[in-house]
């Protein structure tokens, strides 16, 4: 119930964005909700490149994403050669990963969900449960005013007492003049910040102004991070529920 | 100087009532078989616990690079990056007298999933010639054998088995992260389901050779998580530990050696609070024998109200009354140790060379990680023993106190005429 009130309502909202970005808007539920659809929209393909750098390693990815709502996507790998064809899709809670190596399609077990996805600093958890931020969290409005030289709200995300989430506190910064996430800062349950994610590199692409990079950073290693980087990104592509299936998974390229 | 009669007097009461004599010694000497048994079955099954603690899986000593515990990071293998010779470590390992086997090891973490169903698992790379050697875990295989070297073949616990509906022929998929971040996966073929009955690592741990899970996460062949070391005797290790450590420079090669008393502190602690508890038998069980002594002694001394009248008004001093009647307790004391002895040393030499089973009574149990075999097993514990016979002699000495004060209080005129 509270869902659906909270889709009507960013619905509301990003119709009133299109005529007037900068119309006061202070309805935190619904800013986190547009924030969080940013990059979605109704449909969406894209390509991004990925970039890990860890104490021991960094790796370079590209991948081909496509998404459907909140509740669908498919990403599936280009390069590195050696990992090409792996594919990754999230149906509601559940993530399956297609090894093109073995060709098998490999369900993620619950158990697993807080487990790094493609070696990144993501979670599957991130995956799945990113979209809906507005069904697990309490929303506020934490500050509102200028920082930097530049208008924002703060919004302070706090876990609904039944919700099934690792963060203690989620904060985002989100610049007014646009709408754009600045940045999120994830807190674990003792309030300690676990990692942040910094939006950089606005621009239009496929018609609507997005971050093009995100930058994860977990706080505990500093010099660590994953890097996303949208290439390209097109939005209101034709895609129904039933390209999202293991059947596609499985297809690969 | 003249030697006093009252020890002699003591020890010839003990044939007045020889029925009652014997009872009351009996008493004491179960009492002390009591003891002994106890501490020797606890100290069995610490014993029990320990070895297989240390035997089932791990060993008595493990060796790691220097920041390989807690975390377990894929990338702290011995040597560190560069790895280092795992033949030469081995036979310098080998080379200790204390040591009967010593095994490499390598562990990641990963997906295993039989196309139905997918669980978290463990994996772990073993050496199949020299593991069984070592642990007890793969010696006795629920179905198949040991996976062999570059074949692809992998060993799960009988609970992986089950949760993913996979026996042995079949195929499973694992997954993992690579060293070098990508992700590993490739298909196995199950040669064998063990069983270890420690439910959470039989639902998790697949077994590979360690050169096939060096090669499914892309580790050099001389970069290696683990040597596990087997002593003969748990206690042991400490020594041995320090003497390896010493061996193979591992202070100057980053190079960690921890026996079993500094990885499983519970157990040391478990092993401690076990041993705590044998003041408690000693304790309860002379309390209760104390007052079966006492209460004897107190029927004994009543009716020789008139003996005891006699010696006092024949110029005895009640101090000499007092020393009669502590030597006959004395004299059953050391009656009862005698009996409890022969009681107590031939079973527990027995027990302790063939320990009946207590299966049929118990079944087996998992106590701290180990899983427990019921049987009689006994321990021998000359320390044990010792205050055990202790506190049987001053049991009987105690419980005499009462009535030898009543003894020596004895009114010679009144009693001797009848009053």
């Amino acid at each position: 119930m509270r869902r659906r009130f909270a889709r009507i309502l960013a619905l509301a909202a990003a119709g009133g964005l299109a005529a007037a970005p900068a119309a006061a808007q202070t309805d935190p539920l619904a800013i986190i909700d547009r924030v969080d659809r940013l990059l979605r929209g109704d449909s969406s393909r894209g390509v991004a490149t990925m970039e890990v750098v860890t104490e021991h390693w960094e790796r370079e990815m590209t991948m081909e994403v496509w998404s459907l709502g909140t509740d669908y996507s498919l990403v599936r790998l280009r390069a590195p050669r050696r990992d090409a064809g792996t594919a990754t899709l999230m149906a509601g809670d559940d993530i399956w990963n297609y090894l093109p190596k073995v060709d098998r399609t490999i369900k993620i077990p619950a158990s697993m969900m807080g487990g790094a996805w493609m070696g990144s600093h993501f979670t599957n958890d991130d995956l799945v449960k990113e979209s809906r931020l507005v069904d697990d969290f309490d929303v506020e409005l934490a500050f509102e005013g200028d920082r930097d030289g530049a208008a924002v709200w703060e919004i302070r995300l706090t876990p609904k007492p039944e919700a099934a989430v690792v963060w203690g506190r989620i904060d985002f910064r989100i610049r007014k003049a646009d709408s754009m996430p600045l940045w999120a800062r994830y807190y674990d349950e003792d309030g300690e910040l676990a990692r942040t994610m910094e939006y950089s590199a606005f621009a239009e692409m496929g018609g609507r102004l997005v971050p093009g990079v995100m930058d994860m950073r977990p706080a505990d290693k500093p010099e660590e991070r994953t890097t996303f980087r949208y290439d390209e990104l097109e939005f209101d592509v034709d895609l129904a529920p039933s390209f999202f299936s293991l059947r596609t998974l499985q297809r690969g390229r | 100087m003249r030697e006093r009669p009252w020890p002699r007097i003591g020890w010839r009461n003990l044939a007045r009532n020889r029925r009652r004599t014997v009872l009351t010694a009996l008493g004491l000497a179960v009492g002390f078989f009591a003891v002994v048994f106890m501490i020797g079955w606890v100290r069995g099954i610490t014993a029990e616990l320990v070895e297989n603690a240390t035997s089932l899986v791990s060993g008595q000593i493990e060796i790691h690079h220097a920041e390989y515990r807690p975390d377990r990071s894929l990338y702290d293998t011995l040597g560190g990056r560069e790895g280092l010779d795992v033949e030469a470590l081995l036979r310098t390992i080998d080379a200790d007298e204390a040591v009967t086997a010593a095994a490499p090891r390598v562990y990641a973490g990963g997906l295993v999933s039989s196309g139905e169903a997918t669980s978290a698992g463990m994996f772990m790379g073993i050496d199949p010639e020299r593991e069984p050697a070592l642990t007890r875990f793969l010696d006795e295989l629920v179905a198949g054998r040991l996976p062999e070297p570059g074949r692809f073949e992998v060993l799960v616990g009988d609970e992986m088995a089950r949760q993913l509906g996979a026996g042995v022929g079949d195929e499973l998929v694992l997954v993992g992260s690579a060293a070098d971040g990508s992700m590993a996966n490739d298909l196995y073929t199950v040669a064998g389901v063990f069983r270890t009955g420690l439910v959470e690592f039989d639902a998790r741990t697949a077994v590979l050779t360690v050169g096939d899970l060096q090669a499914l996460i892309y580790l050099d062949p001389d970069r290696i998580h683990e040597i596990a070391v087997a002593t003969a005797d748990p206690a042991e290790a400490d020594a041995a530990a320090a003497r390896l450590a010493a061996a193979i420079d591992a202070e100057g090669r980053e190079i960690d050696v921890a026996s079993w008393t500094v990885l499983n502190p519970v157990l040391v602690d478990y092993v401690g609070l076990a041993e705590s508890t044998y003041w408690i038998f000693i304790v309860i069980i002379f309390a209760i024998a104390s007052f079966g002594v006492a209460n004897t002694m107190l029927m004994a001394t009543f009716e020789r109200r008139r003996e005891f009248a006699v010696m006092l008004a024949l110029g005895a001093t009640p101090r000499a009354v007092v020393g009669t009647v502590l030597s006959e307790a004395l004299a059953i004391g050391v009656l009862s140790l005698a009996f409890g002895s022969a009681l107590a040393f031939p079973l527990m030499v027995w027990w302790a060379a063939a320990p009946p089973s207590l299966e049929w009574l118990f079944g087996s149990v998992t106590l701290q990680g180990a899983l427990i075999e019921p049987s009689l097993r006994v321990g021998h514990h000359p320390a044990g023993w010792f205050w055990a016979g202790l506190g049987l002699l001053l049991t009987a000495f105690f419980a005499a106190l009462y009535p030898a004060a009543k003894a020596a209080r004895v009114p010679p005129a009144d009693t001797l005429s009848g009053l």
